[in-house]
C-alpha cells in the first residue's frame, strides 16, 4: 500500500480521477480507449494487489470478457458479416466484436473498481463527503468503529454460551434457534448498555455543543495543484474528443470506427495518459528511488 | 484559588433513603494529584461524576461545589468540556471513531477549532504521550492499555486544568496499568495539570499521588498525605485493611500487637523493606532463629503432595496450537497434569497463550498436534456432556452470558431444561444463589449491579450446571480486594465440595494466596509448576510484595500474614 505514490494525492485527486476513468470507460466503447482504460487499470491493480490482484482479475474480469464474447453474438443477431449458423441462427463477426468490447467495458470497470477500494480508504472517503454533511460522517466513522467490535463481542457471547451448553450448535433444532435467539438477545442488551458510556464520553468531550468543526489529516500540496490540472486538461480533451465523434464507433450493421487524424489522435493520447497516469507515477516513483539507492 | 472545592455536599440517589454523599468537604489546590480509595460502592464515582455537570447523576444534591470560585452550574459547557477532563473505566467504550487521529480530534472538533489549531494540538499530545507510532492505526487495532492512554490524550488534548480519572486502570492487566499510572504521574509533574483519580489498586498508587482521600459508605473518612491516611488506616485496623498494599497489611497486623509502633508506616515495596529491617534489629537484633514458614500439616503444600498419586482429571500433553495455517505457533509443547480438587492458577503475561489453553481445555479450540484429556478422554468425545455436568467455563466478561432481565431469570434459565419440579427447582436456586451470596439481589437487572456481583452471578450460573471442573477466566479483574477475598471464600468451599478449578490470572497476590498450585506460562507453555510458597520464593521479580519487601530477611514469606507470623515466631524465641 505505501509504496503506491499516486494514493498519496489528496483525496478529492484520488475520488476525482476514479469517477472520470470510470465514467469515461463506461461511455467510450471505443476498441482504443478500451484497451487503454483496461490495460492501465490492469496494471495499476496488479500493482497494488500483486499477487491477489492477478487472482482476482482471473476470477472476475477475465470470465466476464469472455463470456461476453460468446454468449452476446448468440442472443443478438445484428450485423452484416455472418460467419456461421449456430442452430439455424447467425452468428455474426460485428455482435462478437461487440461483446468482446463491451466485455473489456466491464472488465476495466470492475479493475477500476478494485484499485478504487484499495486507495480510497474510509477515511479518505468519509474526509469528502464530511464537508458536505458532518454529522453524518461522524456516523459512519462511529459505525466503522462499531462493527468489529460487534463482530468480536459476538464471538466471545457465543463462545460463552456454548461452555453454558447454549450455544447454536448445541440441542434440538428448536433448542438451536432459540440458543441463537438467546445470543442475539444478549447482544442488543450489551450494545445498548455500552452505548451510554459512550454517550457519556461523547457529551464529557464537548458533543453537542454549537459550531462543531471538522478536522483531516490531508493537506493540500503542490503536487496535488498539478495532477489536478493534468486530470481536468486530459479529462476536457477527451471530452471534447467525444463531442466531436472520435470516440464513438459504430458496430452495427458494420464496423466503423472513425478515422482519427490530427485532433482524433491528441485526443487518444489524452486518454492514454489519463489511464496510465497512476502506475505512470508509481513507476517513475520507483525509478527515481532505485536511481537516490545506486548513487549512496 | 482552588480548582475545586466543596462544601458540605450531600447527594441522594431518587428513591434511595440513604445518600450516596454525605456532608463531603474537599479542597483540589491547583497541581496536586490526588488518590481517592474506598470499597466498591462507597460513593467514589458519583463524587467523580458530580463534578461535572453533564455527567452529574439525578438526584437529590445539597451543598456547593465550586470550580475556580465560581458555582460549577454557573460555569457554562462550553468551558466545562474543555477545562475539566474525564476518562472513565471501561477503556472500550469511551473511544468514539474509528481511527486514532480522529478520535484525538474529537474534542478540539466539538469546540469549533479550526484545523491548523488542531493539527497543533494533536500533534503535541501525540508526541507527549508517545503516540505518533499508532497514530495512523485504527482504534480496534490497539491494547488495552493503548486504549486507555488514548482516551488520556484525547482529553488532553483539550489542555484541561484538571484530570478526573475514574477507576482508569481496573480492566487493564498489571503491566498496562503502571504505565497508565506512569503516564498520569507525568501529566501531573510535567504539565502540572490537577489530576484526581480513584482507584482500588493502592500498591501502584499511593507513592505517587500527593494526597490521599478515603471514603466510606459515602462519607470522607480520611484526607492527608499517603504515608499519614495509610497509618490511620493501619492504626484503626479499618475494614478497608483488605484493600491496603501488603506492606501497610504486615504493618497493620503487628501494630495491633504493638509492635512496631514507633517506626515509620511503609506504603510500597521500598518503604515496607526498610521497614522490616528497622523492626527485626529492634527486635531481635542480627541473628535470625526463624527464618522460613513453619509448614503445619493442614496446608495446602503437603495435601498436593498426596494428591500427585492420583488419576489427574485434566492431562495435556505435548500440546501445539497456532490460530492459522500460516500464523505463528500460539502452545508450544504444553504439558500439565491438573489434580481433582484443587485451585490450579496459571500466571503469566499477556498473550502467553493463557486464555488460548483454557478454550483449547473447554474444546472450543482444536490443537494440532497433542492431546488434551479431560477425564481420559478428548473433549468433543464427550458431546453434549462436556458441559452438562463436567465442564464449566466462567468467561471474563460476565456481561457476555446476561440473557435476562433478572438476576432471577438468569439462574432459571439454567434450570429451564433439567427434569425437576418447581420447588426442586426453586430450592436449588436459593442454594447457589446463598452460596455466591447473591439471595439479596435476585430482583435487580443484571447490568444495574457491580462488576463483582456480576462475576458471582456469573459464577451462579455456572455453578447450576454442577460441573466437575470450572475454568475461571481472569475471575479477578476490577474487582476490589474486599470482593476477592470473597470470591476466595466461595472458589475455596467449593473444591470443599469435590470441585477442580483452573484459573487463570494475572493477579499474583491472589494466586499466592489462594491457588493451591501456580504455573509460571510463558512464550507459549509452562516453565515452572509449583505450590505457591515454593513457587513465588524462588522468584525474585514475578513474586509478591511481601515477598520482595522480606526476601532479605525470611527465605519463604510470601503473604502478609506470612511476615506477621515469623516476626511474631522470632519475638517469642
Amino acid at each position: 500500500m505505501d509504496k503506491d505514490s499516486f494514493g498519496t494525492y489528496h483525496p478529492i485527486i484520488c475520488f476525482g480521477y476514479f469517477c472520470a476513468v470510470i465514467i469515461l470507460s463506461m461511455i467510450y466503447l471505443h476498441p482504443a480507449l478500451l484497451l487503454f482504460s483496461f490495460f492501465g487499470s490492469l496494471f495499476y491493480g496488479i500493482y497494488l494487489g500483486e499477487k491477489k490482484a492477478a487472482k482476482f482479475f482471473c476470477c472476475l474480469p477475465l470470465p466476464v470478457i469472455l463470456i461476453s464474447m460468446v454468449m452476446n453474438p448468440l442472443f443478438n443477431h445484428r450485423g452484416a458479416t455472418i460467419l456461421f449458423y449456430f442452430r439455424d441462427n447467425p452468428v455474426t463477426m460485428e455482435a462478437m466484436i461487440y461483446g468482446l468490447v463491451s466485455g473489456l467495458m466491464f472488465a476495466s470497470v470492475i479493475m477500476w473498481f478494485y484499485c478504487y477500494n484499495h486507495v480510497m480508504t474510509s477515511d479518505k472517503f468519509m474526509y469528502i463527503f464530511g464537508k458536505a454533511a458532518p454529522a453524518s460522517s461522524l456516523v459512519f466513522s462511529m459505525v466503522l468503529r462499531f462493527i468489529p467490535r460487534y463482530h468480536r463481542q459476538t464471538k466471545t457471547v457465543s463462545q460463552g454460551q456454548t461452555c453454558m451448553g447454549r450455544g447454536v450448535g448445541n440441542g434440538s433444532f428448536r433448542q438451536k434457534i432459540k440458543h441463537g435467539a438467546a445470543i442475539l438477545g444478549i447482544m442488543t442488551t450489551w450494545a445498548f448498555e455500552n452505548a451510554i458510556d459512550t454517550a457519556d464520553s461523547m457529551k464529557a468531550r464537548g458533543y453537542g455543543l454549537k459550531g462543531r468543526s471538522h478536522f483531516s489529516i490531508y493537506k493540500r500540496e503542490g503536487r496535488d495543484l498539478a495532477a489536478g490540472i493534468f486530470v481536468a486538461a486530459a479529462l476536457a480533451a477527451v471530452i471534447a474528443g467525444g463531442f466531436a465523434g472520435y470516440n464513438t464507433p459504430d458496430y452495427y450493421p458494420v464496423i466503423y470506427i472513425p478515422r482519427a487524424g490530427v485532433p482524433g489522435t491528441i485526443n487518444y493520447i489524452c486518454y492514454f495518459c489519463l489511464c496510465f497516469l497512476p502506475i505512470g507515477l508509481d513507476i517513475k516513483e520507483d525509478i527515481k528511488w532505485r536511481y537516490l539507492r545506486s548513487r549512496i | 484559588m482552588a480548582v475545586f472545592e466543596i462544601q458540605d455536599l450531600t447527594f441522594t440517589y431518587p428513591d434511595r433513603e440513604v445518600p450516596a454523599l454525605d456532608h463531603i468537604d474537599l479542597k483540589v489546590e491547583p497541581g496536586e494529584m490526588i488518590s481517592l480509595c474506598g470499597r466498591s460502592g462507597c460513593g467514589k464515582t458519583t463524587l467523580l461524576k458530580n463534578l461535572k455537570t453533564v455527567l452529574a447523576p439525578y438526584g437529590e444534591k445539597t451543598g456547593s461545589i465550586k470550580f475556580f470560585g465560581r458555582e460549577l452550574s454557573q460555569v457554562d459547557e462550553r468551558e466545562q468540556a474543555s477545562r475539566i477532563g474525564y476518562v472513565f473505566q471501561n477503556p472500550d467504550n469511551q473511544i468514539v471513531t474509528d481511527m486514532v487521529w480522529h478520535e484525538l480530534a474529537f474534542g478540539p472538533e466539538n469546540l469549533g477549532w479550526d484545523t491548523d489549531t488542531i493539527r497543533m494540538r494533536v500533534a503535541e499530545m501525540a508526541a507527549f504521550f508517545g503516540i505518533q507510532n499508532w497514530f495512523g492505526k485504527r482504534t480496534d487495532e490497539l491494547s488495552g492499555g493503548e486504549k486507555q492512554i488514548l482516551n488520556l490524550a484525547s482529553v488532553m488534548v483539550m489542555q484541561p486544568d484538571i484530570l478526573i480519572l475514574d477507576e482508569p486502570t481496573a480492566q487493564l492487566d498489571p503491566i498496562a496499568a503502571g504505565e497508565f499510572f506512569d503516564t498520569a504521574k507525568k501529566v501531573n509533574s510535567e504539565i502540572g495539570t490537577t489530576v484526581i483519580i480513584s482507584e482500588h489498586r493502592l500498591e501502584s498508587l499511593l507513592p505517587l499521588s500527593h494526597r490521599t482521600v478515603v471514603m466510606d459508605r459515602g462519607k470522607k473518612i480520611i484526607d492527608d498525605s499517603p504515608a499519614n491516611a495509610a497509618a490511620l488506616l493501619a492504626k484503626e485496623n479499618h475494614h478497608m485493611f483488605t484493600a491496603m498494599p501488603t506492606p501497610l497489611q504486615a504493618y497493620s497486623l503487628l501494630y495491633e500487637k504493638g509492635i512496631g509502633c514507633q517506626l515509620q508506616c511503609p506504603v510500597d515495596v521500598g518503604s515496607g523493606r526498610r521497614w522490616l529491617t528497622e523492626l527485626a534489629k529492634t527486635q531481635w537484633g542480627e541473628e535470625i532463629k526463624c527464618d522460613s514458614v513453619p509448614i503445619p500439616e493442614q496446608t495446602g503444600d503437603t495435601e498436593w503432595d498426596k494428591s500427585a498419586e492420583k488419576e489427574p482429571i485434566i492431562d495435556i500433553k505435548d500440546l501445539w496450537f497456532r490460530y492459522g495455517r500460516s500464523e505463528p505457533d500460539v502452545i508450544k509443547g504444553l504439558s500439565m497434569k491438573i489434580y481433582p480438587r484443587e485451585i490450579f492458577t496459571i500466571l503469566g503475561g499477556n498473550g502467553a497463550g493463557k486464555s488460548t489453553t483454557l478454550s483449547l481445555m473447554a474444546g472450543l479450540q482444536r490443537p494440532y498436534r497433542g492431546k488434551v484429556k479431560i477425564k481420559g478422554k478428548k473433549p468433543e468425545d464427550h458431546g453434549e456432556k462436556l458441559f452438562r455436568g463436567l465442564l464449566g467455563v466462567l468467561p471474563q466478561d460476565p456481561q457476555s452470558v446476561f440473557v435476562s432481565d433478572t438476576v432471577r431469570g438468569e439462574l432459571e434459565e439454567m434450570l429451564d431444561d433439567k427434569d425437576l419440579s418447581r420447588e426442586a427447582k426453586e430450592e436449588e436456586l436459593m442454594r447457589i444463589a446463598k452460596v455466591v451470596e447473591i439471595d439479596s439481589i435476585l430482583d435487580f437487572h443484571p447490568y444495574d449491579i457491580s462488576g463483582g456481583e456480576q462475576q458471582r452471578v456469573a459464577l451462579a450460573k455456572v455453578l447450576l450446571m454442577d460441573p466437575e471442573i470450572i475454568l475461571l477466566d481472569e475471575p479477578t479483574k476490577g474487582m476490589d480486594n474486599f470482593f476477592k477475598e470473597e470470591l476466595a471464600r466461595i472458589l475455596r468451599g467449593l473444591t470443599d465440595r469435590g470441585k477442580t478449578l483452573v484459573l487463570v490470572s494475572h493477579d499474583i497476590e491472589f494466586c499466592a494466596k489462594y491457588g493451591s498450585r501456580c504455573a509460571m506460562f510463558f512464550d507459549g507453555s509452562v516453565t515452572t509448576v509449583n505450590t505457591p510458597r515454593k513457587f513465588f520464593s524462588g522468584n525474585r521479580f514475578y513474586t509478591t510484595a511481601a515477598n520482595k519487601m522480606s526476601a532479605h530477611i525470611f527465605k519463604d514469606a510470601i503473604t502478609a500474614g506470612d511476615i506477621y507470623d515469623l516476626v511474631m515466631e522470632n519475638i517469642q524465641e
